[in-house]
């Protein structure tokens, strides 16, 4: 499935550097991109492929997201990937031509958490597209060698720029301990949802119920593997009948819970339905402050696991897409060209939801 | 520390010269009485116990008040108390370990040793745990009760019966501080100085930890956990928003990050401070159980991967909870404030004291 027009700007060497800039609520302008100097561990990316994310459009339409706050013009974008076009003075892994995804993050590499190999989460994080660190909806970047990591001939551009969303689904399975023995619930069938469905599968998840208020996003979850779907409302009354109908539709005990979501009423239904012992990660981040039931899952020894972005997700999310044991393909529902008209109509069409779950740009 | 009245054990007798075994009966709102206790047979793997030392807990009083405590409801007439330890007066057929003279303390819960949670030895989780004075199973402020030998476990010759008994409460926090991971690197901050807090302190400290910072409302809680070891004391409000201005002091407070926190209160408040002043990576280990709802700001702590971790009583705890008294790792002694004997006015004020708060940390009955 794809919506409007590719149009494919012809790049060529001594052409200014482009980018797609938020430089007010809903207003996005394609303008100059001047890039920083390529430093000896430093590459240089000529990007090709970039998804839209929801805290990209949350970006767009409030100028900030969470804690982090858009005062100055700001590249959009950070799920991407690429062509080498140039390498620093000391990059010895990659070359001119390759073909690479880039993990858009880049920490200090110093504190205690970096050392701890925590560097998600990073108090220094410089991330492409959260203030102030400008993002990589644009020709060109400079990024660090060893954030970019090289395609397999079989791995395709777009599918490089979906290692970022598939990462977020990774790094959960992996804090939440996804096996062959973890029946899995996940709440939300949107992209994170998803994402969070194949990597579970990835993992070897054996069965697998995910649900949604939207009929049209759980038929995709259907499509995409899921052993079971339940529409579910957003009414925070239902959630007793509702549990009932999840854990019925699993047949057997709930292991881990996936929150693609965040509110109340996902978290108390994702608290409620899964089993002693068990855990439910929150990776939605919808709301703020929540009101649970906290207590009666505590009492059960039901863990809340938090999840922030990703680490050293790369190398594994293209391993699984190299083999085939992931497909992302048909999550990228919508493409659209770099240019001003396609941006604004590719901003629109993400925000929209519904059918659009990821919208590429294709530069 | 205060101590209550002499021990007036209240024993009726019975026809053919065998003393009839008394308890402590729950029967209504505010109503204990001493009544007789028949005991169940003894089975092949069972042991008969002459109880000695039982502790009063929090849940103890919320059932004389209320006759309920979250989901557990008393429907009939129920013996209380569960925190004790005895002398073994007789064995089953098969049980190997224990002979009568034996001093053991005593874990509450018999779990069905057959569904996943047991097998996979989650066996605190079992949703067929008989345990002790949690309704509809009969506790153990009794001369005597039976229970299976595997849940009685011999005190070594320095540990009293009274430390014994203490090794309920303790397994709370040293199965909170394995659950969490306490060890030589994890700061650690304990909300709220009462008897769980203390215990959850005392154990961390046997764990390694090396920096522990506890808080409360009340001046003479903190000063006790002072007594007992505390790096530093914070004393806190009441008022929800006070959360950000206390999380700063507490912070000071550790002058490091902090890994862990105890919640051992369990209400907004507390859960809210636990979370936002726990390091990103950290965890918060919610053990006390005020409110059933909570509304916390668990979206930003989730967003910096502070897991939440859940307790609910204790596995596998008694060995080393004996271990680390009897090594002088943890001293509990000082935790038991008041003592009554086994009469129905001591009991009576017994439960009185406990419920009163304040200067009474654990309350003991000696039998």
């Amino acid at each position: 499935m794809s919506g409007g027009i590719v149009e494919v700007k012809e790049h060529k060497d001594g052409e200014e550097n482009m980018a797609a800039w938020l430089v007010g609520i809903k207003t996005l302008k394609i303008e100059p991109y001047h890039l920083p100097p390529l430093g000896p561990h430093d590459v240089k990316v000529q990007i090709k492929a970039l998804g839209i994310c929801g805290s990209d459009v949350h970006h767009f339409k409030n100028m900030r997201c969470a804690n982090f706050i858009v005062k100055k013009p700001m590249v959009i974008g950070h799920e991407c990937a690429g062509i080498i076009e140039e390498v620093g003075s000391q990059v010895k892994t990659l070359a001119v031509g390759d073909r690479v995804a880039l993990e858009p993050g880049i920490s200090c590499r110093r504190c205690n958490l970096c050392k701890d190999g925590r560097y998600n989460l990073c108090p220094e994080m410089k991330f492409f597209g959260s203030p102030p660190t400008n993002g990589s909806l644009a020709n060109k970047v400079v990024h660090p060698e060893y954030l970019c990591f090289k395609l397999p001939d079989n791995v395709s551009l777009e599918e490089g720029a979906m290692c970022e969303p598939l990462s977020v689904g990774v790094h959960a399975c992996r804090r939440a301990n996804i096996s062959p023995e973890t029946n899995v619930l996940i709440v939300g069938a949107g992209p994170i949802g998803l994402i969070v469905l194949l990597a579970a599968r990835a993992f070897g998840a054996p069965r697998i119920v995910i649900v949604d208020v939207d009929d049209c996003r759980l038929s995709i979850a259907k499509n995409l593997g899921a052993d079971e779907t339940i529409q579910v409302s957003t009414n925070i009354q239902d959630v007793g009948e509702e549990v009932v109908k999840l854990q019925s539709a699993m047949g057997s005990g709930i292991d881990v819970s996936f929150d693609c979501v965040g509110l109340n009423k996902t978290m108390s239904t994702a608290l409620n339905a899964t089993r002693s012992g068990g855990k439910v990660c929150l990776i939605g981040l919808a709301q703020s402050e929540t009101t649970v039931p906290l207590t009666p899952a505590a009492v059960r020894e039901v863990d809340v696991i938090g999840i922030f972005r990703y680490r050293n997700t790369w190398p594994l999310c293209i391993e699984l897409l190299k083999t085939g044991k992931i497909d992302v393909k048909p999550l990228i529902t919508h493409r659209f060209g770099f240019s001003q008209k396609g941006v604004e109509d590719a901003f629109e069409t993400s925000a929209s939801g519904r059918s659009a779950i990821k919208v590429m740009f294709n530069l | 520390m205060g101590k209550g009245g002499m021990s007036h054990g209240s024993a009726g007798e019975a026809k053919d010269g065998e003393e009839e075994n008394m308890a402590a009966w729950l029967l209504g709102i505010n109503t204990l009485k001493i009544q007789p206790f028949k005991l169940p047979p003894l089975g092949p793997h069972d042991v008969k116990i002459r109880v000695k030392a039982v502790g009063i807990c929090g849940s103890d009083v919320h059932y004389l008040k209320t006759l309920r405590c979250a989901d557990f409801i008393v429907k009939e007439p129920m013996v209380i108390g569960h925190e004790c330890a005895g002398i073994i007066e007789e064995v089953g057929s098969e049980v190997k370990k224990l002979v009568p003279g034996d001093r053991v303390a005593l874990e509450p819960g018999i779990s069905c040793w057959r569904c996943n949670l047991c097998k996979e030895g989650r066996y605190n989780l079992c949703p067929e745990m008989k345990f002790f004075a949690t309704p509809p199973v009969h506790g153990s402020l009794a001369n005597q009760v039976v229970h299976p030998a595997d849940l009685c476990f011999k005190l070594p010759g320095s540990v009293s019966l009274e430390e014994g008994a203490m090794c309920e409460p303790l397994s709370v926090g040293v199965h909170a501080c394995r659950r969490a991971n306490i060890g030589p690197e994890t700061n650690v901050l304990v909300m709220g100085a009462g008897p769980i807090g203390l215990v959850t302190m005392l154990a961390a400290r046997a764990f390694g930890a090396p920096r522990i910072v506890i808080v409360d409302v009340d001046d003479h809680r903190l000063s006790v956990a002072k007594e007992l070891g505390a790096d530093d004391i914070v004393k806190v409000s009441t008022n929800i928003q006070d959360v950000a201005e206390e999380v700063s002091q507490i912070h000071k407070a550790m002058e490091a990050g902090i890994d862990v926190t105890f919640d051992c209160a369990g209400f907004n408040k507390t859960m809210s401070t636990a979370l936002s002043a726990t390091r990103a990576g950290g965890k918060v280990c919610l053990v006390g159980m005020g409110h059933s709802e909570m509304t916390v700001p668990l979206t930003p702590a989730a967003a910096r991967e502070v897991d939440v971790v859940g307790i609910f009583r204790y596995k596998n705890t008694w060995p080393l909870c004996l271990e680390f008294i009897s090594s002088g790792k943890i001293d509990v002694k000082p935790l038991i404030t008041h003592r009554f004997g086994f009469s129905q006015k001591e009991v009576e004020e017994a439960f009185e004291t406990s419920a009163g708060g304040g200067n009474a940390i654990k309350v003991m009955f000696n039998l």
